[in-house]
């Protein structure tokens, strides 16, 4: 995959985002009204929702990849890259074909987008713990995942309905 | 743009809404129903690291709580009633709801410590950096191999 430098500079911009907005999110602790291991805003997927309708899967792809491994090195928790990778792996899959379909909304590719993060995360909690426990929390982490998905929906639907009456659509 | 964004919500999201409301149903009567949450809080068992390191009767701790350690993290279990209030001093079943829950916890979410008290069977607290589970399994006697009859 070839990239022109002002693809790799966006792409690096967007990178940025992605973690800025990650660290963000401990600013609203969502845990603390509902005390679930996993239960985030998800704002980072606001950048790759965007990533992935201006720039394609690949890019998107590479900037999920990066933003998690940077995260995790940030953190300096290992541990937490498993889960990172994983939830954003099963995210861009399930909006890659969300967004192939060319039916839904911005509103159902990140609700889709949320409801596959946690089913990752949940995946590597399985894994991680060796047990099946944490499924226990599943429903309530898919329940909620409407409501971040919705949220993120709002911010990038408003985001591109902004770039309607720019030029920056074309420099894309 | 690669591919042209739809920015407003359409009649296909509600499909979207309701395949993960669906799932969301079927996860719930899979992990939460078959009967598996029955009454009565049964036996305590805890796993650090996919190893079962304990198991015990939440009245155990009415002696005293118990620390657990895992990847570099400690937590512990008290037992708890429902509605808060101290535990019996005779160390019998009291009226209300008794669970056990966590105190207090170093982790760093400090999750397993929010989740709360546990009191029915098959519910559990999670805490993820030190990859441990707390759970509420079984119904008591049988699991210390109990006596159920004395014969002559």
């Amino acid at each position: 995959m070839k990239l022109t430098t002002k693809q790799l500079t966006l792409c690096a911009v967007l990178t940025a985002m992605a973690l800025a907005l990650s660290y963000l999110e401990n600013l609203f602790p969502l845990a603390l009204a509902i005390p679930i291991p996993g239960v985030k805003l998800g704002l980072a997927n606001i950048v790759t929702v965007f990533a992935l309708y201006a720039l394609g899967p690949a890019q998107a792809l590479m900037i999920l990849t990066a933003r998690c491994l940077l995260g995790a090195m940030f953190a300096g928790n290992a541990n937490a890259l498993l889960f990172s990778l994983l939830g954003g792996f099963a995210a861009m899959l399930a909006m890659i074909l969300l967004v192939r379909l060319e039916r839904f909304s911005v509103y159902g590719v990140s609700i889709g987008g949320a409801a596959a993060h946690n089913c990752g995360q949940m995946a590597a909690a399985v894994l991680t713990l060796g047990s099946a426990a944490p499924l226990y929390y599943l429903p309530v982490l898919l329940a909620v995942s409407l409501a971040a998905g919705a949220l993120t929906g709002l911010v990038a639907g408003s985001l591109f309905q902004a770039l309607e009456h720019t030029n920056l659509r074309k420099l894309i | 743009m690669r591919s042209s964004p739809k920015p407003r919500p359409n009649g296909w999201d509600a499909l979207v809404v309701l395949v993960v409301l669906a799932l969301a149903a079927g996860s719930a009567l899979a992990v939460w129903g078959g009967g598996r949450t029955a009454a009565g809080p049964g036996t305590v068992v805890v796993t650090i690291g996919g190893q079962e390191v304990d198991r015990f009767p939440p009245e155990a701790l009415l002696d005293s709580p118990r620390t657990y350690s895992g990847n570099g993290y400690t937590l512990e279990l008290e037992y708890g009633l429902r509605g808060g209030g101290d535990p019996p001093l005779n160390h019998q079943a009291p009226s209300l709801e008794a669970g056990v829950q966590v105190a207090w916890a170093d982790c760093p979410t400090r999750d397993c410590v929010r989740t709360g008290l546990i009191t029915q069977r098959g519910q559990s607290i999670v805490c993820l950096p030190a990859g441990a589970i707390i759970r509420l399994t079984g119904t008591g006697a049988e699991d210390f191999g109990g006596v159920d009859a004395v014969v002559g």
